[in-house]
């Protein structure tokens, strides 16, 4: 009975998509001085996508890239991306925002999962998102190395997702973000 | 056959009724679950689990730029929760194999029942078909047309169908009037 019962509560264990935070309210906390934006699709090149792939790892939905560039008046107030990781527990997107002179300025958990979120929550709190703030293009992030120590294996793994994010975002931006021809 | 749900030991049929009851919760917020994400629609599945309405075929020969001005709150997700090729990988994999442990479990219930053996068969091949259906539906959908988001409905209430079927039948004949002495 209670392996069966046991194997039943394992067969439950779905895992739909959480909102951590509106994504309006993540461009609001990435990206606080931007009052108007631009959003910047890239439908990536063959030779591109792979060159991104290698560096990372990675190819985007679609292919295609977004950037979105804040602005403030006539001042540049920053850059910000999506970047969604899958992992066997369910999909975590977080939002990254870069400064005017490409540093990330701050990182929000913008999306998990319903069996993941308590797991974020635990990584976040202990200070994941916090380690990513002035990190630069061609840095490798570590936010799991961070927390490691004070939280669990599940948040750590988690946190591990989120770096990989981190790292996407990094690429992607030192890659093909190109803030001269910015509007 | 000497397993006969009507006659069993009493704790054989607790522990059915358990698995029922545990069963029908979780039914009970799964479709709660797909009226949150997916509902009950044909369209809205096929807008959930179609392929984006302008897909790039080939990646262009350089990468293209697209630009387009937002405010803050274009930034909200009005858009219907939408599940792509790499998240429906991961939902088969995950979920197929549940739902067969689940069929399987049902199929045991199904086999204490008095019923004529072409309605034991069919009660058994309509658990395990469901979600053959439901999942098929899904990938059709994706793959070959909008339409086929009918199946994956289809499926649905077939798992809906044949837990009920098989709860009522099963409740009916452990707790209902006895015709002979119990054991």
């Amino acid at each position: 009975m209670i392996l069966l019962l046991s194997l039943v509560t394992a067969l439950l264990h779905i895992t739909p998509t959480v909102v951590l935070m509106k994504r309006p309210d993540a461009v609001a906390a990435v990206l606080p001085d931007a009052r108007t934006f631009v959003a910047r699709e890239l439908h990536l090149s063959e030779a591109d996508a792979r060159r991104l792939h290698q560096a990372v790892d990675w190819s985007p939905e679609d292919g295609v890239l977004t950037f979105y560039t804040g602005r403030n008046g006539d001042d540049v107030a920053g850059a910000l991306m999506f970047v969604r990781v899958d992992s066997p527990h369910g999909p975590v997107e977080i939002a990254v925002g870069f400064e005017p002179r490409g540093a990330i300025r701050k990182v929000v958990v913008t999306k998990a999962t319903v069996e993941t979120k308590p797991w974020v929550l635990q990584a976040v709190r202990a200070g994941l998102t916090a380690a990513y703030e002035g990190m630069q293009a061609g840095t490798m992030p570590d936010g799991a190395g961070t927390v490691r120590a004070t939280v669990g294996s599940m948040p750590t793994y988690m946190a591990e997702r989120v770096d990989m994010g981190v790292a996407r975002a990094l690429a992607a931006y030192g890659t093909f973000y190109q803030p001269e021809l910015m509007p | 056959m000497s397993y006969d749900l009507r006659r069993a030991d009493i704790r054989l049929k607790w522990l059915v009724t358990c698995l029922l009851a545990t069963f029908g919760i979780a039914y009970a917020f799964g479709a709660w679950m797909v009226a949150l994400y997916a509902g009950f629609r044909p369209a809205t599945v096929a807008a959930t689990y179609g392929e984006s309405e302008m897909p790039m075929a080939m990646p262009p020969d350089s990468t293209m730029v697209l630009e387009h001005k937002m405010d803050l709150a274009d930034f909200s997700e009005t858009a219907p929760h939408r599940v792509d090729r790499d998240l429906l990988i991961q939902d088969t994999h995950v979920h197929v194999p549940m739902y067969g442990v689940i069929a399987a479990a049902l199929s045991c219930v199904v086999l204490g029942l008095s019923l004529r053996r072409g309605a034991g068969l069919a009660l058994i091949t309509l658990v395990f078909a469901a979600p053959w259906l439901d999942f098929a539906g899904m990938w059709l959908t994706k793959l070959v047309s909008p339409r086929f988001a009918l199946l994956t409905v289809a499926g649905g209430w077939a798992m809906g169908a044949g837990y009920a079927l098989i709860a009522g039948i099963a409740l009916w004949q452990m707790w209902g009037p006895q015709k002979g002495p119990s054991t």
